[in-house]
């Protein structure tokens, strides 16, 4: 088995080279390679994942580096039910992936280098959820974001892009650098980095320094640590980057937003849970930040104009959801919304994509319009990932967020249940606002939609494949299969906690679901009873116009952080000028003097030098005879 | 002092002593340079009676006929065939010419002082024969130091081609 | 045999007088030809010491003449080298002062 996780994370790898060694070759070859290749991974993952399901974890290493008698640095792969699962979903959804970019790219010059790098980033992904320790994963949790800095700066000769692939790498750099010091605290504790030692540690209560006990120690580490996964999975603080990145290929986005990135971050909250639930508070923290970005990110994307804007802040908010389940416990909850949402969001991409493409790179939604005729198979495999978002009762997301919201509602978080409805509901406002502007109703610039039609089967394929799952992967977790997922992920769980149905929960988040649909409905019908073809800059009301300027919160970062920063920046730089180079200059000087002075004797003149020499032999001569005495 | 004074050749050495230190001013005075080459031209034949007054006979000979005949000779024509109106200037009294006239002065300071302050067991004996000197050096040439003289001799073959060599004409100076 | 009575010291400072003179010579005139003769003249008062001890020293003997008579030697050979360097010299700088013989920047 291990052979076998091997050999399908290293697939990717190989084509990744194929295709940057070969660039210049044809597209169709690239895109051959690599969904034949990301195919025979999932095969492969899919064996791994069944042969594994019923078993213990599997954990292979090898030695790699010895620091220390007490203190190696190991390589390794670990199988176990939470990194087998992912292991699946990373390779269907990239599978996906792999296939539509040939058709969204394929008059792309640069398509090469594009698979080659979306090969990389799928494989780097694959060795994080793999790896057997902390430092193994920070590794290729920084290789993952370089990976998705490039290919957000895919397009580099845009400025626009260039500028989000900049801040998406600086943004998710300050949620690593706390990560990496949490990873060091723990690993200085357990001398060990490898998680399993260090949750069996904690669990002992042996997990301390000399200088720090045990939960204040976990409480740090864990804290720092899910700064990253804050940066990478952009909660709250850190959420910025994330609808900048939408300069990327839409292909690209889909990767990142379902499969790869912004997952990492959750997998490593829901890998270390054991660490986490042992650090007192960092839950609840954790609960309260993924409410509040849900919340946060669905009011922002009720008022967005670019269709793939609407959809990036949606993923911010249904991170939110995942964070927030794995805060208030729900830990196999979080990973089930993880997996739906992996399906429904790439789905949700892709098809965007599609509408993207047929209109020729248009991502306003005000252009848009009456593309339902158009293109009918985008039109129902979006409604089918919509309805999922929204939580409609037999696609994929109701099961998920559903099962997030009554855990919620069971563990008493009244607080997170309150904000993750209210989100639920602002959910199905803008997925459905987004789905009347695009696709109902008459088309708004006839010029631009006239030519709209489907994609390739290449296109068409991903979507259907991943409409199904979008439609049905939410009944691998239900009351009526006994909460197979759950008890996967949870073996050692109580049965009688998921048999009975809470029905009250579904009721009110599928009334929800449905209440937001109609309010969309209703606003649109008004909007599209006045005639205007696109709303105007100006004279919105304050609150639609706080959140479409995603409450200021750019324009604060830009005024405190950044502000700050350059003023920090203009300090040290005088420190550094003034000081530092004067101090040089000062030392170059007096070198510099020294130098010119000695310069002066050697003017290359016999004469000179003969007279030199004349005043050492005076000087000695004279020391010779002082000491001899009786001279003088 | 005064009882050196009382012979006649100690007296003879004064004199002589004082024509070559005046010649040597002289030759530091001049601005011309075929001057200076008089100048030191007296002091060479100055230095061979001196030779000749301490009874080295074969050697005041010989430098009257090398120095004061084909020294001073060669630089005369050395003079004359470069640039033989050169003056030295008289403005140039630089740093190097004091730091040279001090350190010069400094070295025949001390130097004189440590003459003064040696007890000198000097023989009032000396050998003034004529024939005599110019024997034992022939015999003590060719015995006790033939391969030196030999080598001499290589040393003054090697300088004659040599000096040819380095002063002659290149091609190309030739079809300037 | 007969007495000379010519103090030694005498002799041994004029030596040295010359060839101070010498040496202020050879590092302060600018024409060559002055610079190699005045190297000469150090040769001499070297000379005028060697004789001087030969005939005047503590022992007499004739080594120093004889020394003395290689040292004449070596000079003429030098001398004879050194004019023929200065007029290559002439010939290539079109000048015989000490300070071009400087292939230095400035």
């Amino acid at each position: 088995m291990i052979e076998l996780a091997l050999i399908l994370c290293l697939l990717p790898l190989v084509a990744a080279v194929f295709s940057f060694v070969l660039r210049k070759s044809s597209a169709w070859l690239h895109a051959l390679v690599a969904t034949l290749a990301m195919l025979i991974s999932a095969l492969l993952a899919l064996i791994v994942f069944f042969h594994l399901y019923h078993r213990h974890a599997m954990e292979a290493s090898i030695h790699w580096l010895a620091l220390n008698h007490d203190f190696m640095l190991t390589v390794g792969v670990r199988l176990n039910a939470l990194n087998n699962l992912m292991l699946v979903i990373v390779t269907l959804v990239s599978l996906n992936v792999m296939l539509f970019s040939y058709g969204y790219l394929k008059t792309d010059e640069r398509i090469g280098i594009y698979y080659a790098y979306l090969n990389f980033f799928a494989f780097s992904m694959l060795a994080l959820v793999m790896s057997a320790n902390l430092l193994q994963l920070y590794i290729f949790w920084e290789m993952v974001g370089l990976c998705s800095y490039l290919l957000v700066g895919f397009w580099f000769f845009k400025n626009e892009a260039a500028r989000a692939a900049r801040k998406s790498f600086v943004v998710t750099r300050l949620g690593d650098a706390g990560m990496l010091g949490g990873i060091l605290l723990l690993a200085l504790a357990a001398h060990s980095f490898n998680d399993s030692t260090q949750a069996l540690l904690a669990a002992s209560g042996n997990l301390h320094l000399s200088w720090l006990s045990q939960p204040h120690l976990l409480t740090l580490a864990m804290l720092l640590i899910f700064l990253g996964c804050v940066g990478k999975s952009a909660q709250f603080p850190l959420h910025v980057w994330l609808p900048d990145a939408m300069e990327g290929p839409t292909p690209v986005s889909a990767l990142i937003h379902a499969a790869t990135m912004v997952a990492a971050g959750v997998y490593l909250v829901a890998r270390l849970y054991p660490l986490f639930q042992l650090a007192p508070g960092v839950l609840e923290t954790i609960a309260y930040i993924g409410a509040g970005t849900a919340l946060l990110a669905a009011c922002i994307a009720l008022s967005q104009r670019d269709i793939k804007r609407v959809i990036a802040y949606s993923t911010i908010s249904q991170l939110g959801y995942m964070m927030a389940a794995l805060g208030i416990g729900a830990y196999a909850d979080g990973v089930f919304h993880l997996l739906t949402h992996a399906f429904f969001k790439a789905l949700l991409f892709l098809a965007a994509g599609s509408v993207i493409h047929a209109l020729a790179g248009t991502q306003d939604l005000f252009q848009m319009g009456g593309l339902r005729k158009k293109m009918p198979i985008t039109f129902y495999t979006f409604l089918a990932g919509a309805l999922a978002l929204s939580g409609v009762v037999p696609f994929a997301g109701f099961w998920s967020k559903d099962a997030i919201l009554s855990a919620a509602l069971a563990s008493r978080h009244y607080i997170v249940y309150a904000l993750l409805l209210i989100a639920a509901f602002c959910t199905a406002v803008y997925i459905f606002r987004l789905i009347f502007l695009a696709f109902a109703g008459q088309s708004r610039q006839p010029a631009l939609t006239e030519h709209a039609h489907e994609g390739g089967w290449e296109m068409k394929a991903p979507l259907l494949f991943l409409a199904i799952f979008a439609t049905f992967a939410g009944f691998l977790n239900t009351p009526l299969n006994d909460d197979a997922l759950t008890r996967y992920l949870e073996p050692g769980m109580p049965m009688s906690e998921y048999q009975n149905w809470p029905i009250l929960s579904m009721l009110i988040s599928t009334l929800v679901a449905l209440l937001g649909i109609a309010v969309a409905y209703l606003a649109f019908q008004r909007w599209q009873a006045q005639g205007s073809p696109v709303p105007p800059e100006r004279g919105r009301p304050w609150w639609i116009q706080i959140s479409y300027r995603k409450f200021y919160l750019d324009e604060i970062y830009y005024h405190t952080i950044q502000r700050a920063g350059r003023f920090l920046s203009m300090l040290i730089d005088l420190f550094d000028r003034y000081f530092l180079q004067g101090l040089v200059r000062l030392i170059a000087l007096l070198f510099y003097g020294i130098g010119n002075a000695l310069r002066m004797t050697q003017d290359g003149l016999l004469q000179s030098y003969g007279t030199i020499a004349l005043a050492a032999l005076v000087v000695w001569f004279a020391i010779a005879v002082f000491r001899a005495g009786g001279v003088f | 002092m005064v009882h050196f004074f009382s012979h006649g050749d100690s007296l003879a050495f004064y004199v002589l002593a004082l024509i070559i230190l005046l010649s040597a001013m002289l030759f530091l005075q001049f601005r011309k340079v075929i001057y200076m080459a008089l100048a030191m031209g007296a002091i060479f034949v100055g230095c061979a009676a001196l030779f000749l007054l301490l009874g080295a006979v074969f050697v005041g000979i010989a430098q009257v006929m090398i120095y004061a005949g084909a020294i001073t000779i060669l630089m005369m024509f050395a003079i004359m065939l470069t640039n033989h109106e050169a003056t030295e200037s008289v403005s140039a009294f630089g740093i190097r010419k004091g730091l040279a006239a001090l350190g010069a002065f400094l070295l025949a300071v001390i130097l004189l002082f440590t003459i003064r302050a040696t007890h000198w067991r000097q023989s009032l004996v000396v050998n003034t024969d004529t024939q005599h000197n110019v024997d034992k050096i022939g015999f003590m040439l060719f015995r006790q130091y033939t391969i030196p003289f030999e080598l001499v001799s290589l040393l003054l073959l090697a300088a004659l081609v040599g000096a040819v060599w380095i002063a002659r004409q290149t091609k190309e100076e030739k079809q300037d | 045999m007969t007495t000379v009575h010519i103090p030694l010291p005498s002799v041994l400072a004029l030596a040295a007088i010359l060839f101070c003179i010498g040496l202020y010579g050879a590092l302060s005139k600018r024409s060559l030809i002055i610079v190699l003769v005045s190297l000469e003249l150090m040769l001499s008062s070297v000379n005028i010491n060697l004789v001087a001890f030969s005939q005047l020293g503590a022992f007499p003997n004739l080594r120093g003449q004889v020394f003395s008579l290689f040292t004449i030697t070596v000079a003429a050979a030098e001398i004879a080298v050194g004019f023929a360097i200065v007029l290559a010299f002439f010939r290539f700088r079109k000048s015989a002062d000490a300070d071009d013989a400087n292939s230095q920047k400035r």
